[in-house]
């Protein structure tokens, strides 16, 4: 009996510690109410609630210290690469759009993401995710024929197989490699060591890298992966101006940067 | 035996009181995004006009006052009360200003629930999918329930949201950091005037 007692009183605390919220906010508006009267003191109430519910976002966005050794290099950098964006790849991709349409654009584009194909392929076998290689396999074999060479992507629009981005930093990341300290590279942008480590690799499966002479290769020399490569950045760009759309909310660029590339990142190993 | 039936009878009741704070939010959630779906079908509108009806549509669910001051992170409370002002009122129209811009992007694409969380009593993660022509993007809105009710808000606000696992108030906080190691923080304001501009 005793017992029962104690539990229903247990539950009476309980819907009794429910009802006094409820008295309570009504209380809390009233007061605020009759404060707003007077127009400074609204805020401090609202400051003085809101600065109960601040301190519990404490842990949620507790950063711990981080090294940032390159930092002084990074940050030249960042600025290196923000002006290449402003004074080549900006208006050339500009320049792109006058002379060429939105299909021409995206058929470029699934060209290139086609070529891809063998590091996404490997990299999604290295994380064990079979059922995702499979889907880039069936991708490949319809874009390469029925898509013309890749320049169409029926395997997404007709066969609802999706692409399935995996590269070498992220197989790293994925069986447990830390990043390492954020470098800054030229061109390219944000990285770190550990999706540095990551880019040979995947230039070893990409057919429009070059450093030596393959069967798979597509192109002669250096110049020419190059070459392509800018090309394939300026009409990525023409396609849609990630970065300019990214750097608008930026204050200070390069920690904007990269903490955005580090939880990017963090988002990919984790998919 | 029928002690376990009560215990068993409280968690059930807790559990659905949480069950019934993630149906709130995911209803608060599909009804904004319809009532900006109609904004967006209204194609009698400009650009301009479209984007400020929706921020106009949002702002019950968006607590950007607490974007702001969580941006700072420590350094919120070095503010005085001024600057708290000042800068609460630049953020604001800050985040009004880049979601907008973000918007014009924005041409009536589907948003899908994937999922809701709810780590805490007072925080639920709405998982969501913005699908786009044959993609997805995972757009993540993290809701908090603020002790005391605020004036035209909803029980329910969004304090951050995350973009392909991007956080806006994560990477705000690690560039105004950043920033503030060198520079002060009238220059910071200085800074998000000239982007409000």
């Amino acid at each position: 009996m005793k017992k029962y007692l104690v539990i229903s009183l247990f539950i009476i605390l309980l819907f009794n510690g429910c009802s006094k919220k409820d008295i309570n906010t009504p209380n809390e508006t009233t007061k605020s109410s009759i404060q707003k009267a007077s127009n400074n003191s609204k805020l401090s109430t609202s400051q003085f609630n809101e600065d109960s519910d601040l301190s519990s976002f404490e842990d949620e966005f507790e950063v711990k210290k981080e090294s940032d050794p390159l930092r002084g290099y990074n940050r030249v950098m960042t600025n290196f690469n923000d002006g290449v964006y402003h004074y080549f790849f900006l208006p050339v991709s500009n320049g792109y759009k006058q002379i060429t349409n939105n299909a021409v654009r995206e058929s470029v584009g699934n060209f290139f993401s086609n070529l891809l194909f063998p590091v996404r392929f490997v990299n999604n076998i290295l994380q064990g995710k079979i059922e995702n290689a499979g889907e880039e396999l069936g991708r490949f074999l319809i874009n390469s024929t029925l898509g013309f060479v890749g320049f169409f992507d029926p395997a997404t629009s007709e066969f609802n197989l999706q692409e399935h981005p995996e590269d070498f930093g992220q197989t790293l990341g994925y069986w447990g490699f830390g990043a390492g300290p954020h470098i800054v590279l030229p061109f390219f942008g944000p990285s770190n060591v550990r999706d540095i480590l990551g880019k040979y690799p995947d230039s070893l499966l990409n057919p429009v890298d070059y450093y030596e002479q393959r069967d798979y290769n597509l192109l002669n020399n250096n110049f020419e992966s190059f070459a392509t490569k800018t090309y394939d950045k300026i009409n990525d760009t023409a396609l849609q101006d990630r970065y300019g759309i990214l750097k608008k909310d930026a204050i200070d660029l390069y920690p904007y940067l990269k903490k955005s590339y580090e939880q990017y990142r963090l988002q990919q190993i984790k998919e | 035996m029928k002690k376990l039936f009560l215990v068993f009878g409280l968690l059930f009741l807790t559990n659905n009181l949480f069950a019934n704070d993630q149906i709130k939010v995911q209803e608060l959630f599909v009804q904004k995004i319809e009532e900006v779906t109609t904004i967006v079908s209204d194609k009698g509108l400009s650009k301009q006009d479209r984007n400020s009806q929706i921020v106009k549509t949002l702002e019950p669910i968006f607590d950007f006052e607490i974007m702001a001051k969580l941006s700072l992170g420590k350094t919120w409370t070095k503010l005085t009360k001024e600057e708290k002002v000042k800068f609460i009122e630049l953020y604001v129209e800050r985040m009004k200003k880049s979601y907008s811009s973000k918007l014009d992007q924005y041409s009536g694409e589907k948003f899908e629930v994937v999922q809701l969380q709810q780590p805490k009593e007072n925080r639920i993660l709405l998982d969501t999918n913005l699908v786009a022509t044959e993609k997805r993007f995972d757009v993540k809105y993290k809701f908090y329930k603020p002790k005391y009710p605020k004036e035209n808000k909803n029980d329910w606000l969004i304090y951050d949201v995350e973009i392909l696992g991007v956080s806006i108030l994560k990477t705000d906080r690690a560039q105004f950091k950043e920033f503030l190691q060198t520079q002060t923080l009238s220059d910071l304001m200085a800074e998000l005037a000239k982007s409000n501009s």
